[in-house]
Protein backbone atom coordinates (compact mmCIF):
# COMPACT_ATOMS: atom_id res chain seq x y z
CA UNK A 1 0.00 0.00 0.00
CA UNK A 2 1.01 3.36 -0.30
CA UNK A 3 0.19 6.32 1.58
CA UNK A 4 -2.98 7.78 1.46
CA UNK A 5 -2.94 11.62 0.21
CA UNK A 6 -5.74 14.25 0.81
CA UNK A 7 -6.36 17.70 -0.97
CA UNK A 8 -7.58 20.39 0.31
CA UNK A 9 -7.45 24.00 -0.79
CA UNK A 10 -6.45 26.67 2.10
CA UNK A 11 -8.98 28.77 1.43
CA UNK A 12 -11.81 27.75 -0.25
CA UNK A 13 -12.68 31.14 -1.75
CA UNK A 14 -10.05 32.72 -1.84
CA UNK A 15 -7.20 30.43 -2.30
CA UNK A 16 -3.64 30.53 -2.26
CA UNK A 17 -2.41 27.01 -2.26
CA UNK A 18 -3.63 23.15 -2.83
CA UNK A 19 -2.38 21.12 0.03
CA UNK A 20 -2.09 17.51 -0.63
CA UNK A 21 -1.47 15.69 2.56
CA UNK A 22 0.73 12.56 2.82
CA UNK A 23 0.02 9.75 5.15
CA UNK A 24 4.26 8.99 5.17
CA UNK A 25 7.02 11.07 4.30
CA UNK A 26 10.26 10.60 2.84
CA UNK A 27 12.90 8.52 4.74
CA UNK A 28 12.25 8.95 8.54
CA UNK A 29 9.26 11.70 8.04
CA UNK A 30 6.14 10.21 9.96
CA UNK A 31 4.20 12.23 7.29
CA UNK A 32 4.40 15.13 4.79
CA UNK A 33 2.98 17.09 2.55
CA UNK A 34 2.92 18.96 -1.07
CA UNK A 35 2.11 22.35 -1.24
CA UNK A 36 1.14 23.49 -4.87
CA UNK A 37 0.55 26.62 -6.26
CA UNK A 38 -0.79 27.53 -10.29
CA UNK A 39 -1.14 30.40 -11.68
CA UNK A 40 -3.51 31.27 -14.96
CA UNK A 41 -0.09 32.13 -16.38
CA UNK A 42 0.64 28.51 -15.87
CA UNK A 43 3.29 29.12 -13.36
CA UNK A 44 3.70 26.95 -10.88
CA UNK A 45 5.38 25.46 -7.44
CA UNK A 46 5.36 22.09 -5.76
CA UNK A 47 6.90 22.28 -2.40
CA UNK A 48 7.63 19.34 -0.49
CA UNK A 49 7.63 19.57 3.46
CA UNK A 50 8.46 16.69 6.05
CA UNK A 51 7.75 16.03 9.63
CA UNK A 52 11.58 15.70 9.27
CA UNK A 53 12.21 19.15 8.34
CA UNK A 54 13.17 17.98 4.90
CA UNK A 55 11.95 20.66 2.56
CA UNK A 56 12.10 20.70 -1.45
CA UNK A 57 10.27 22.39 -4.25
CA UNK A 58 10.08 22.07 -8.34
CA UNK A 59 9.35 25.26 -10.00
CA UNK A 60 8.57 27.11 -13.14
CA UNK A 61 8.32 31.09 -13.00
CA UNK A 62 10.40 34.02 -14.40
CA UNK A 63 13.52 34.09 -11.66
CA UNK A 64 14.85 37.19 -13.37
CA UNK A 65 18.29 35.16 -14.24
CA UNK A 66 19.14 34.75 -10.78
CA UNK A 67 19.31 31.31 -10.52
CA UNK A 68 22.29 31.28 -12.64
CA UNK A 69 22.47 26.95 -13.20
CA UNK A 70 19.49 27.34 -14.57
CA UNK A 71 18.45 27.75 -18.55
CA UNK A 72 15.01 27.96 -18.60
CA UNK A 73 12.16 28.80 -16.14
CA UNK A 74 11.91 25.13 -14.75
CA UNK A 75 14.05 24.76 -12.05
CA UNK A 76 14.18 22.48 -8.65
CA UNK A 77 15.05 23.84 -4.95
CA UNK A 78 16.70 20.36 -3.62
CA UNK A 79 17.00 18.98 -0.48
CA UNK A 80 17.19 19.54 2.73
CA UNK A 81 16.00 23.25 3.04
CA UNK A 82 15.07 23.66 -0.83
CA UNK A 83 17.66 26.19 -1.43
CA UNK A 84 16.86 29.59 -2.93
CA UNK A 85 20.91 29.58 -3.01
CA UNK A 86 21.57 31.02 -6.71
CA UNK A 87 24.59 27.84 -7.19
CA UNK A 88 22.31 25.55 -5.52
CA UNK A 89 18.90 25.77 -7.50
CA UNK A 90 19.53 23.44 -10.65
CA UNK A 91 17.23 22.73 -14.08
CA UNK A 92 14.13 20.96 -13.20
CA UNK A 93 13.81 17.50 -14.93
CA UNK A 94 10.55 18.34 -15.47
CA UNK A 95 9.95 19.77 -19.17
CA UNK A 96 6.03 19.08 -19.36
CA UNK A 97 3.95 22.41 -18.63
CA UNK A 98 0.18 21.24 -18.38
CA UNK A 99 -0.98 20.59 -15.45
CA UNK A 100 -1.94 17.07 -15.97
CA UNK A 101 1.38 16.19 -17.03
CA UNK A 102 3.23 17.92 -14.25
CA UNK A 103 1.99 16.45 -11.86
CA UNK A 104 2.06 12.87 -13.02
CA UNK A 105 5.54 14.08 -13.28
CA UNK A 106 5.83 14.91 -9.19
CA UNK A 107 3.87 11.66 -8.35
CA UNK A 108 6.10 9.62 -10.35
CA UNK A 109 9.44 11.25 -9.27
CA UNK A 110 8.14 11.11 -5.37
CA UNK A 111 6.49 7.57 -6.10
CA UNK A 112 10.26 6.43 -6.55
CA UNK A 113 11.97 8.44 -3.98
CA UNK A 114 9.91 6.63 -1.73
CA UNK A 115 9.96 2.97 -3.04
CA UNK A 116 14.15 3.45 -3.18
CA UNK A 117 14.37 5.15 0.05
CA UNK A 118 16.17 8.49 -1.63
CA UNK A 119 15.64 12.03 -2.47
CA UNK A 120 18.15 11.91 -5.84
CA UNK A 121 15.52 10.30 -7.63
CA UNK A 122 13.40 13.62 -7.56
CA UNK A 123 15.07 15.26 -9.83
CA UNK A 124 16.74 12.67 -11.57
CA UNK A 125 13.82 11.75 -14.21
CA UNK A 126 14.32 8.23 -14.55
CA UNK A 127 13.83 5.19 -12.98
CA UNK A 128 16.80 2.67 -14.37
CA UNK A 129 16.32 -1.03 -13.64
CA UNK B 1 9.24 2.30 2.14
CA UNK B 2 7.27 -0.89 0.94
CA UNK B 3 8.51 -3.37 -1.78
CA UNK B 4 4.64 -3.52 -3.13
CA UNK B 5 3.51 -1.17 -6.44
CA UNK B 6 7.27 -0.87 -7.25
CA UNK B 7 6.88 2.07 -9.87
CA UNK B 8 7.82 0.70 -13.37
CA UNK B 9 10.86 1.68 -14.36
CA UNK B 10 11.52 4.25 -17.23
CA UNK B 11 13.83 6.31 -19.39
CA UNK B 12 12.38 9.63 -19.12
CA UNK B 13 9.77 10.91 -16.91
CA UNK B 14 8.62 13.58 -19.04
CA UNK B 15 8.00 10.78 -21.87
CA UNK B 16 6.28 8.45 -19.75
CA UNK B 17 3.93 10.30 -18.19
CA UNK B 18 2.44 11.66 -21.88
CA UNK B 19 2.14 8.14 -22.73
CA UNK B 20 0.08 7.01 -19.63
CA UNK B 21 -1.78 10.48 -19.90
CA UNK B 22 -2.63 9.35 -23.41
CA UNK B 23 -3.71 5.83 -22.96
CA UNK B 24 -5.84 6.66 -19.87
CA UNK B 25 -7.73 9.46 -21.75
CA UNK B 26 -9.51 9.88 -25.05
CA UNK B 27 -8.28 12.87 -27.10
CA UNK B 28 -11.91 14.82 -26.25
CA UNK B 29 -10.86 14.51 -22.36
CA UNK B 30 -7.25 16.02 -23.32
CA UNK B 31 -8.43 18.84 -25.07
CA UNK B 32 -11.38 19.53 -23.21
CA UNK B 33 -8.82 19.72 -20.12
CA UNK B 34 -6.36 21.71 -22.22
CA UNK B 35 -8.29 24.56 -23.66
CA UNK B 36 -9.86 25.00 -19.70
CA UNK B 37 -7.68 26.16 -18.62
CA UNK B 38 -6.38 28.51 -21.74
CA UNK B 39 -7.13 31.48 -20.64
CA UNK B 40 -5.56 33.42 -23.15
CA UNK B 41 -6.36 32.97 -26.73
CA UNK B 42 -4.32 29.92 -28.70
CA UNK B 43 -4.27 28.09 -31.65
CA UNK B 44 -5.81 24.70 -32.69
CA UNK B 45 -2.26 23.83 -33.33
CA UNK B 46 -1.26 24.69 -29.78
CA UNK B 47 -3.86 22.72 -28.18
CA UNK B 48 -3.18 19.87 -30.52
CA UNK B 49 0.49 19.74 -29.38
CA UNK B 50 -0.76 19.82 -25.48
CA UNK B 51 -3.18 17.77 -25.83
CA UNK B 52 -1.19 14.95 -28.04
CA UNK B 53 -3.54 14.68 -31.21
CA UNK B 54 -3.84 16.02 -34.45
CA UNK B 55 -4.56 19.90 -35.58
CA UNK B 56 -7.91 18.48 -36.97
CA UNK B 57 -9.03 16.08 -34.04
CA UNK B 58 -8.38 19.28 -32.17
CA UNK B 59 -10.57 21.63 -34.30
CA UNK B 60 -13.49 19.34 -34.50
CA UNK B 61 -13.73 19.40 -30.76
CA UNK B 62 -12.68 23.02 -30.35
CA UNK B 63 -15.97 23.46 -32.73
CA UNK B 64 -18.12 21.75 -30.67
CA UNK B 65 -17.05 23.00 -26.99
CA UNK B 66 -17.28 26.21 -28.70
CA UNK B 67 -20.95 25.80 -29.53
CA UNK B 68 -21.89 24.62 -25.85
CA UNK B 69 -20.24 27.80 -24.21
CA UNK B 70 -17.44 25.74 -23.23
CA UNK B 71 -14.89 27.64 -25.31
CA UNK B 72 -14.73 31.03 -27.02
CA UNK B 73 -13.21 31.93 -29.80
CA UNK B 74 -11.67 34.94 -31.87
CA UNK B 75 -10.10 35.55 -35.37
CA UNK B 76 -6.04 35.31 -35.38
CA UNK B 77 -3.47 36.31 -37.78
CA UNK B 78 -3.82 35.10 -41.23
CA UNK B 79 -7.32 34.05 -41.09
CA UNK B 80 -6.95 31.45 -38.14
CA UNK B 81 -8.86 30.91 -35.43
CA UNK B 82 -7.78 31.22 -31.21
CA UNK B 83 -9.44 29.33 -29.22
CA UNK B 84 -9.81 30.19 -24.89
CA UNK B 85 -11.83 28.91 -22.28
CA UNK B 86 -14.88 31.01 -22.24
CA UNK B 87 -15.09 33.53 -18.96
CA UNK B 88 -18.63 32.96 -18.98
CA UNK B 89 -18.34 29.10 -18.73
CA UNK B 90 -15.31 29.28 -15.48
CA UNK B 91 -17.78 31.93 -13.45
CA UNK B 92 -20.66 30.01 -14.01
CA UNK B 93 -18.85 26.59 -12.99
CA UNK B 94 -16.59 28.09 -10.47
CA UNK B 95 -19.44 29.77 -8.44
CA UNK B 96 -21.85 26.36 -8.66
CA UNK B 97 -18.26 24.68 -6.41
CA UNK B 98 -18.41 27.36 -4.44
CA UNK B 99 -21.98 26.97 -3.45
CA UNK B 100 -21.70 23.41 -2.97
CA UNK B 101 -19.28 23.56 -0.85
CA UNK B 102 -19.74 27.23 1.47
CA UNK B 103 -22.98 28.17 3.17
CA UNK B 104 -25.00 31.31 1.92
CA UNK B 105 -24.18 32.93 5.43
CA UNK B 106 -20.29 32.05 4.92
CA UNK B 107 -20.86 33.86 1.78
CA UNK B 108 -22.15 36.58 2.86
CA UNK B 109 -19.67 37.28 5.44
CA UNK B 110 -16.39 36.05 3.31
CA UNK B 111 -17.84 38.54 0.58
CA UNK B 112 -17.78 41.63 2.84
CA UNK B 113 -14.53 40.80 4.05
CA UNK B 114 -12.88 40.91 0.61
CA UNK B 115 -14.25 43.22 -0.32
CA UNK B 116 -13.12 45.39 2.39
CA UNK B 117 -9.32 43.64 1.52
CA UNK B 118 -9.48 44.98 -1.86
CA UNK B 119 -10.69 48.55 -0.56
CA UNK B 120 -7.71 48.44 1.58
CA UNK B 121 -4.90 48.39 -1.32
CA UNK B 122 -7.00 51.01 -2.78
CA UNK B 123 -6.50 53.32 0.28
CA UNK B 124 -2.89 51.35 0.82
CA UNK B 125 -1.26 52.44 -2.53
CA UNK B 126 -3.44 55.45 -3.70
CA UNK B 127 -4.35 54.04 -6.74
CA UNK B 128 -7.53 52.37 -8.08
CA UNK B 129 -6.16 48.83 -9.84
CA UNK B 130 -3.50 46.53 -9.54
CA UNK B 131 -2.91 47.69 -12.97
CA UNK B 132 -2.19 51.01 -11.93
CA UNK B 133 -0.17 49.63 -9.34
CA UNK B 134 1.77 47.88 -11.74
CA UNK B 135 2.28 51.35 -13.80
CA UNK B 136 3.60 52.97 -10.72
CA UNK B 137 6.16 50.28 -10.11
CA UNK B 138 7.41 50.26 -13.77
CA UNK B 139 7.69 54.39 -13.12
CA UNK B 140 9.30 53.71 -9.67
CA UNK B 141 11.91 51.54 -11.91
CA UNK B 142 12.61 53.31 -14.43
CA UNK B 143 13.20 56.71 -11.88
CA UNK B 144 14.78 54.94 -9.69
CA UNK B 145 13.61 56.66 -7.10
CA UNK B 146 13.06 53.90 -4.41
CA UNK B 147 13.78 55.88 -1.69
CA UNK B 148 10.93 58.42 -2.85
CA UNK B 149 8.05 55.89 -0.95
CA UNK B 150 7.20 52.23 -0.47
CA UNK B 151 8.89 50.07 -2.81
CA UNK B 152 6.21 48.10 -4.47
CA UNK B 153 6.87 44.61 -5.12
CA UNK B 154 5.59 42.38 -7.85
CA UNK B 155 3.77 39.99 -4.78
CA UNK B 156 1.50 42.63 -3.89
CA UNK B 157 0.22 43.09 -7.39
CA UNK B 158 -0.56 39.39 -8.05
CA UNK B 159 -2.14 39.30 -4.70
CA UNK B 160 -4.16 41.73 -5.45
CA UNK B 161 -5.35 40.79 -8.78
CA UNK B 162 -6.09 36.98 -7.00
CA UNK B 163 -8.17 38.98 -4.30
CA UNK B 164 -10.16 40.47 -6.89
CA UNK B 165 -10.67 37.36 -8.91
CA UNK B 166 -11.75 34.92 -6.59
CA UNK B 167 -14.24 38.07 -5.21
CA UNK B 168 -15.62 37.99 -8.33
CA UNK B 169 -16.45 34.13 -8.53
CA UNK B 170 -17.70 34.57 -4.72
CA UNK B 171 -20.01 37.46 -5.66
CA UNK B 172 -21.01 35.11 -8.83
CA UNK B 173 -21.98 32.41 -6.81
CA UNK B 174 -23.69 34.42 -3.94
CA UNK B 175 -26.11 36.04 -6.96
CA UNK B 176 -26.73 32.51 -8.34
CA UNK B 177 -27.99 31.35 -5.04
CA UNK B 178 -29.77 34.17 -4.48
CA UNK B 179 -31.53 34.11 -8.09
CA UNK B 180 -32.12 29.84 -7.53
CA UNK B 181 -34.33 30.87 -4.43
CA UNK B 182 -36.67 32.11 -6.72
CA UNK B 183 -36.37 30.75 -9.69
CA UNK B 184 -37.36 26.86 -10.15
CA UNK B 185 -39.60 25.71 -8.19
CA UNK B 186 -43.04 27.51 -8.20
CA UNK B 187 -44.25 29.90 -5.49
CA UNK B 188 -47.47 28.30 -4.54
CA UNK B 189 -48.76 31.21 -2.39
CA UNK B 190 -50.18 32.71 -4.86
CA UNK B 191 -51.89 32.09 -8.06
CA UNK B 192 -50.46 34.31 -10.02
CA UNK B 193 -48.68 33.42 -13.05
CA UNK B 194 -45.40 34.21 -14.19
CA UNK B 195 -43.90 34.74 -17.69
CA UNK B 196 -41.77 32.02 -18.08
Amino acid sequence: MEPLATARLDDYLDPAVLEVTLDDGLGEADSARIDIRWTTRGDYVFHYTDTEGVNLRWGKHPHGGEYRCVDGLEHYHPPPDASSDPDKVQDSCITQSSEALVTRAVLKLWRVAYHTDAYEPLNVGSNPP
Amino acid sequence: MNDQNQPDEFADVNEVVEDEWESETTPYERIRHVVAHAYSPVSADAVADDALTTPKTARKHLETLAEEGFVETSPGEHGGTLYCRSPESLVVEQAADILEHVTTDELVTRVTEMRERLNEYRTEYGVDSPEELAVERTNQTLSESGSAGQEIDPETVREWKTLRRNLAFANAALSIGTAEQFVGEDDHSTDESIPA
